[in-house]
């Protein structure tokens, strides 16, 4: 049975190489290392937490993310997101990501979105789900999706 | 616009008295709703509701429409009996005022209010916005109209108090007043069926997959 280090390129073992720094470890790896992931971002499957019929009929595929409205492809809570929900586009608004946030802010267990039209309007009427409350404090139209929630993080 | 404020300040006047003495009623909602009927459509507002964590309306702190919250807020720029005066004087449907207990750390009241049409929505949000700019002082924030592109549901959020104008079939969908009163045992909330993993859900690892 063999160890194989994971962690550590063996050829370079061999030699008697001191530990490399992280960078020019991953050079010596020879595979492309993805920057840190966002909270939302493209093709993430999400939840949909509001009453309307769209997001909570069943369909075979859950809700992906296809586009999310910032200027770089990362949602975070308040962020406008793209979805495909049942072979359909709609527009959402980012309630809760599990991805931990800044401290003393909710982390929640479910990326969490609510459906929204284009015009800004809720589609569903109620939000069961805990919704934060440090959506009152950010720049954009959140009002409306805080006067139909029913329980505050 | 001095002429226009001091006008609203003698409506506020006769506002006032109308308030404290809905104040006294006992529940602990100031429900200020102009037209009866109306009242009773939107309905199912039950008097003797005891919500988790109940205060006493108490006229003092009516009158007092300050927030307690150290460090960004100040005073507020808007007593209710202005805005209310504002939104009558711009003939605003229904008016419906909801005062909103401590413990939702939200605002202090809570505006729902008619419009004939999309235009009239425009209107009133804009000389509500208008009055606020007369009125504040260099410490408040501005406030921004939501819903901008929208021509039935426009919201105005003044820090104490968001007021949103919809016109009335939206206001029978959404029914904003049922659910800031009932808060839980709202009807729509009720209706929404709960979320539960079927019988036949499996949580340990199952022997399903053989060794290779």
């Amino acid at each position: 049975m063999v160890i194989v280090f994971f962690g550590f390129p063996m050829a370079l073992l061999t030699r008697g190489f001191v530990p490399l720094t992280p960078t020019a470890e991953a050079l010596c790896r020879m595979f492309s290392t993805s920057p840190v992931c966002a909270a939302i971002q493209k093709m993430t499957r999400v939840r949909v937490v509001d009453n309307s019929s769209l997001g909570n009929t069943p369909y075979h595929r859950p809700p992906k993310c296809i586009h999310v409205y910032t200027k770089n492809g990362m949602g975070k809570v308040g962020d406008k997101i793209l979805l495909a929900i049942k072979g359909q586009k709609k527009k959402a608004l980012i309630v809760g990501h599990k991805m931990p946030g800044p401290t003393m802010t909710a982390r929640f267990d479910s990326n969490n979105v609510v459906l929204i039209e284009d015009n800004g309007n809720p589609t569903g009427t109620r939000i069961k789900v805990p919704v934060p409350t440090s959506l009152r404090r950010l720049k954009g139209e959140y009002s409306k999706v805080l006067a139909i929630a029913q329980t505050f993080v | 616009m001095r002429k226009v404020v001091a006008a609203l300040a003698a409506l506020a006047g006769c506002g006032a008295r109308s308030v404290l003495r809905a104040a006294r009623e006992p529940g602990q909602r100031a429900l200020l709703c102009p037209d009866p009927r109306a009242r009773a459509a939107r309905g199912d507002f039950a008097p003797g509701l005891r919500v988790r964590g109940s205060r006493d309306c108490s006229s003092d702190h009516m009158g007092r429409c300050t927030t307690e919250e150290p460090g960004s807020l100040h005073q507020p720029v808007f007593n209710i009996d202005v805005l209310v005066a504002l939104l009558r004087q711009e003939n605003a449907n229904e008016i419906c005022v909801i005062k909103l207990p401590t413990e939702i750390k939200y605002a202090d009241y809570f505006i729902v209010v008619s419009g004939t049409s999309a235009r009239h929505l425009q209107a009133m949000a804009q000389y509500a916005v208008k009055v606020h700019k007369h009125l504040k002082r260099e410490e408040n924030y501005h406030v921004h109209i939501e819903g901008k592109d929208t021509d039935d549901w426009k919201c105005i959020d003044f820090g104490n108090i968001i007021v949103h104008f919809m016109l009335p079939e939206t206001r029978e969908i959404y029914e904003l007043e049922k659910l800031w009163t009932l808060r839980s045992y709202d009807d729509q909330l009720v209706k929404i069926p709960l979320e539960i993993l079927p019988l036949d859900f499996i949580y340990e690892p199952t022997n399903d997959l053989e060794p290779k």
